[in-house]
């Protein structure tokens, strides 16, 4: 037997001085299962909340209604209240005759109190109809994922390693270190990237509680929260991590030489190497793809000098698969590919290079040891142009947002350039400046003050070699006046943009992805490392354009909300989940096409008709991933996939009480 | 006539072949009805069974969802299949009601199926008309087959289902509010609620259908205009983005209610709306209403 | 007697001077909701002609309950969730936006007056909107006066 209680709350006079509470409270008495109904002053009160459970004691109530406030104010109050006396939380109902009627309908007394009727109906409809629902526990496996091996993964992981949480850092490239091992100085304050990064990679690689899985790659995320499944490809090294001492022999009397990737093109590699000499882990791997052995069967020169014998050319592809509770992504970003400008010569000038290639120019651990030279004939520049916005806020050709690291690396380039070369010229072409950072609008007023850089307000419509100089035309917006410099050097500062394959990694992990690729989060502004999928976190620019102290800030924030996660042996999970009828599910599968959470897939059903063992396909939900948005239940024709405390009975019970 | 008499031996012999060889437990087909304007489909499982064969200009079945009576066994089915019950065919795979490894099809050019009720009407002498569901077809052949009866064909080309526009919906789109409604209440007052534009429907595979299923909300009690016209709504919207247009709904309609007025009306707003899109070409593309595109059509307010 | 002359004699009979129209919203957990909870805590004034049925998502909102309503006797039909790009759940109202394109025309083909089948994105924010929404809403509907298509005459004498 469903016995309601219905308790109209007068909300002080902001229901009661609109809504007839009393008249209200006196026409639900005749709705069908109510039992017992009546007005206050103060549901929400102590004496209130007493009055409720008094009233469950003494009248059996099995389903409350409370007419009062929004349920996005006072639900989780009566949940609690009617919890106490003993029933079941969901077995709560609210009506919302103050936010949805007295205060917006003041001029119609009657208007607004035949609607709290219809809504206390609606409500009592429901209520008759919700079942109770029991919040679960899901064990956390105390050990996190990082994905990505730059600035923000490290510093993620080092803040979980030494909160003394287990993490693995899955990196695909054979070194950790990401964007800032390119890089020379750091803005504001120019110190050198490398003296302040490879620590951090040491302490990682030395800490107890990190493993390093470097040139590995996810390959399948399965699992939720608290217990993510994930399947990590180590690439075949073509080493024995265990038994190489990183001596560098081999590298250095490999015969093949290509274009570097760490330096950008601006050097050669060997087909077995290390990308930087600072790499960690600083052991080498061969390049199949062009290492003589694995092209043509033969040469084997790095095997016959290796003393430790760890050159290992039969070595596989492995896939490890391990449980983690807590994953956080943190990818990184690429440089947006200039090419498409043919105002900037479409990549073909060899004197025109990008921001990141110019680190690697001024390092002095660079291919010119930090002697800044043309690439084309190892000149020493005298006039040099930087050009900000190349491939941001340009809808048409890059991409709309702002990159806004670019204005301050331009003009630590122009400070760098300036103290090296002290007769150069260094020419800015930008859009606007834009220093918001701390110590940030500083370094700009000394990059001009101090170090002498021009800066020119307005785009770069046209650049050209003429001899051996690129003729770069413009236009001064400020003074209406076009502009030509001679330069012997043009840098670009091109936008950071999502990995390439950002998307795909996404769609493994389950996580949203903007219209740019960049990774979404949960809410901008008060979960912005958080993702919709729970236990997955964002840090670094896999997110959106950052610079180095904004990612390792939101990579600390990132690791702070493992920890919480982390530090529990289990979780509580929303019971508003859906579930299936096996019965009627004919598992089709339509449901798997809604889910934006991947939290339904199909199993195979065993059963026995007239006698036969017969096996068919249905769909399961795993509660732990499932947020409760219902929207696959639409999708289900037989109506066999049920979001619970929202069903089909239940919602159209409240469509039939509004029109009785 | 003759060539599809000379096809008809084809078929047989096919059948026998397949079945003797055992490449397939059974072979889905169409034989002989009770009148010379009808067939009905045939489920064959001995060789000697295919003598019943028959291939001629009343094969109107749509063979497809004979497929289901094979759901719990391991073997294999043959099935004749032209365009339609290849479309058909195609989305009981997308439906993951079959396997398509456990169907072999045996492709067919179809030349397009008399109108049976005029045929009885007129008599056999007379010129019949082709079946209004022929007239509209775009894809009389099956597209992708595993054998082939008859004229060889060239490989199919990768069908591609351009915008769609039906004459027949624009006209009713044209009248007033109340005239439409009036047609509608018109058509579904007939509907006796027999469900067999349900049973008949490839796209219609539930194991349980909400109308019919009392352990569901939605299925009414009352047999009345308005639960009618709840059914047939109901009826479109789920197969609303599935619908292979093959018009069996309205072929079997006991009292003739032009039931595919609804089907083509959501055909030809999806081709405008998403994209033109024809169901049943390929198992594996994105369902209009299991999918979306951020560009799609804004008209929410 | 047409199907219309019918219904007009079966429906009951209404006053229709103090007729006021019932508009079913269903309306978002996350944003809509909110967004009516914010048109109260600011104040702002529509007609008592709406009754709110929250939903976890707008995609949860299945176009049969539409008919349902129409059948029960509501004489307007509003569905209402996030902007594109700011659902919830990622991804459900786009599917909402696919649904009820196509659910609008499918109404409007059978002869349902389209006033009384409408969508909106109202976000947490927008309590105006939801205002004039409603207010706009209304007058539309009042304009048209009671809703008998589909209406089921047999369920309300039962229940009446």
């Amino acid at each position: 037997m469903k016995r309601v209680g219905v308790f109209v709350c007068h909300c002080g006079t902001n229901i009661s001085g609109t809504v007839d509470c009393a008249q209200v409270a006196e026409a639900a008495k005749d709705f069908p299962n109510v039992e017992y109904s009546i007005d206050y002053k103060y549901m929400c009160s102590e004496p209130g909340q007493e009055m409720i459970k008094k009233a469950i004691e003494e009248h059996k109530l099995n389903r409350i209604v409370v007419a009062s406030c929004s349920p996005r104010m006072h639900e989780p109050t009566f949940q609690n209240c009617v919890e106490r006396a003993g029933l079941n939380p969901y077995y709560v109902e609210m009506a919302n005759i103050r936010e949805h009627c007295s205060w917006v309908h003041p001029n119609e007394k009657e208007g607004a109190t035949e609607k709290a009727i219809d809504l206390v109906r609606m409500a009592v409809a429901k209520a008759v109809r919700n079942q109770p629902l029991q919040k679960t526990t899901i064990p956390v496996t105390d050990r996190a994922l990082v994905i990505g091996g730059g600035i923000a993964g490290i510093q993620a992981a080092l803040d979980l390693a030494n909160a003394g949480h287990v993490v693995d850092i899955v990196e695909r490239e054979p070194s950790i270190g990401g964007k800032m091992a390119q890089i020379d100085k750091t803005f504001p304050t120019l110190d050198c990237s490398a003296c302040i990064l490879t620590p951090k990679m040491v302490d990682a690689a030395a800490h107890p509680n990190i493993n390093l899985l470097t040139y590995s790659e996810i390959e399948k995320v399965d699992g939720f929260v608290g217990n993510f499944d994930v399947t990590i490809r180590q690439k075949a090294r073509s080493i024995k991590m265990d038994v190489c001492t990183g001596c560098g022999i081999c590298m250095e009397k490999c015969p093949v030489k290509v274009d570097s990737e760490f330096e950008l093109g601006l050097a050669k590699r060997r087909a077995i190497y290390t990308p930087f000499p600072q790499a960690i882990p600083n052991k080498p791997v061969i390049d199949r793809e062009h290492c003589t052995y694995f092209l043509r069967g033969k040469c084997g020169i790095c095997s016959k000098l290796c003393p430790a014998g760890a050159v290992d050319y039969t070595q596989q592809d492995e896939l490890l698969t391990r449980r983690y509770g807590a994953i956080i992504v943190a990818t990184g970003f690429e440089l947006f590919d200039y090419s498409v400008y043919g105002e900037y010569g479409y990549g073909k000038y060899p004197d025109v290079i990008t921001g990141l290639q110019f680190e690697r120019l001024i390092n002095a651990s660079g291919p010119t040891m930090g002697k800044l030279q043309r690439p084309s004939d190892k000149k020493e520049p005298k006039n040099i142009v930087i050009i900000n916005c190349v491939g941001s806020r340009d809808e048409a050709k890059g991409k709309s947002y702002c990159s806004r690291t670019c204005c301050m690396y331009s003009a630590k380039h122009a400070s760098l350039i300036r103290d090296k070369i002290k007769d150069s010229n260094v020419y800015v072409f930008y859009m606007d400046m834009r220093t918001p950072g701390k110590g940030y609008e500083e370094f700009y007023d000394r990059s001009r003050e101090q170090y002498g850089t021009q800066y020119i307000r307005g785009r770069v419509s046209k650049i050209y070699p003429l001899n051996d100089k690129l003729i770069v035309r413009g236009e001064d917006t400020l003074l209406s006046q076009p502009v030509e410099v001679e330069a012997d050097l043009v840098i670009l500062a091109t936008a950071m943009v999502a990995q390439p394959d950002a998307d795909k990694l996404a769609q493994k992990i389950g996580i949203g992805y903007d219209k740019d690729n960049f990774y979404t989060e949960a809410h901008p502004k008060l979960a912005p490392v958080e993702t919709h999928t729970q236990g997955v976190y964002l840090a670094g620019a896999c997110q959106g354009p950052k610079d180095i102290p904004d990612s390792v800030a939101q990579a600390s924030a990132a690791a702070a909300k493992a920890c919480g996660l982390l530090s529990k042996p289990e979780i509580l999970t929303e019971p508003i989940v859906t579930e299936v009828d096996e019965k009627t599910c004919a598992g089709c599968g339509t449901c798997l096409l809604i889910c934006p959470y991947k939290a339904i897939d199909l199993k195979t059903l065993t059963e026995r008709i007239a006698g036969e063992i017969v096996e068919r396909k249905v769909a399961t939900v795993n509660e732990g991933l499932c947020q409760g948005c219902g929207a696959c239940t639409v999708a289900c024709r037989s109506g066999s996939i049920y979001l619970k405390h929202y069903t089909d009975e239940q919602i159209l019970a409240e469509v039939n009480a509004l029109c009785l | 006539m003759g060539t599809m008499e000379q096809l008809t031996l084809q078929l047989r012999e096919t059948a026998r072949e397949i079945l003797e060889s055992k490449k397939a437990a059974a072979v889905i087909g169409w034989e002989m009805g009770t009148f010379w304007y009808s067939t009905a489909p045939a489920i064959l499982t001995r060789p000697e069974e295919t003598e019943r064969l028959v291939w001629n200009e009343y094969c109107l079945n749509n063979l497809a969802k004979y497929l289901l009576d094979f759901q719990n066994t391991d073997e294999k089915v043959a099935i004749f299949a032209r365009g339609c019950d290849y479309r058909g065919i195609n989305r009981l795979i997308q439906d993951k009601q079959i396997d398509r490894d456990k169907v072999l099809i045996i492709g067919l050019s179809c030349p397009g199926m008399k109108d049976d009720k005029k045929a009885r009407e007129l008599g056999q002498n007379a010129d019949i008309p082709l079946a209004k569901k022929c007239e509209e077809c775009t894809y009389p052949d099956a597209l992708a087959y595993d054998l082939w009866v008859g004229e060889p064909k060239e490989a199919a080309k990768p069908a591609k289902a351009e915008a769609k526009v039906f004459p027949e919906v624009e006209s009713l789109e044209q009248m007033t509010a109340d005239d439409k409604y009036e047609n509608f209440a018109a058509n579904y007052e007939k509907c006796l609620r027999c469900y067999a534009c349900r049973n008949v429907c490839p796209a219609c595979s539930c194991r349980e259908c909400i109308f019919g299923n009392s352990s569901k909300e939605w299925s009414a009690k009352a047999n009345n205009l308005s639960e009618n016209m709840f059914f047939a709504l109901t009826r479109a919207l789920h197969v609303a983005g599935r619908c292979i247009q093959c018009g069996e709904c309205e072929r079997i309609c006991p009292v003739n209610i032009p039931i595919m007025l609804l089907n083509k009306k959501i055909i030809q707003d999806i081709d405008h709306l998403f994209g033109p899109y024809d169901a049943g070409l390929d198992p594996e593309d994105k369902m209009p209403l299991g999918s979306f595109e951020f560009t799609d059509p804004e008209e929410f307010m | 007697m047409s199907v219309n002359e019918a219904l007009d004699q079966k429906t009951p009979t209404e006053n229709l001077e103090n007729w006021q129209p019932k508009i079913l919203v269903f309306a978002c957990n996350w944003c809509t909701y909110a967004g009516a909870d914010l048109t109260g805590l600011s104040r702002l004034q529509y007609p008592a002609t709406v009754r709110i049925l929250r939903v976890p998502c707008s995609g949860r909102v299945n176009p049969q309950f539409v008919i349902k309503a129409f059948q029960k006797g509501v004489d307007a039909v509003l569905v209402c969730g996030c902007h594109p790009g700011d659902c919830h759940y990622t991804t459900g109202n786009y599917f909402t936006r696919r649904r009820f394109l196509l659910m609008r025309r499918l109404m409007e083909y059978i002869g349902m007056e389209p006033e009384r089948l409408q969508a909106s994105w109202v976000s947490a924010a927008e309590a105006q909107k939801f205002q004039q929404l409603i207010t706009e809403v209304t007058e539309q509907i009042r304009a048209l006066g009671p809703n008998r298509k589909l209406r089921d005459v047999q369920w309300e004498q039962w229940n009446n």
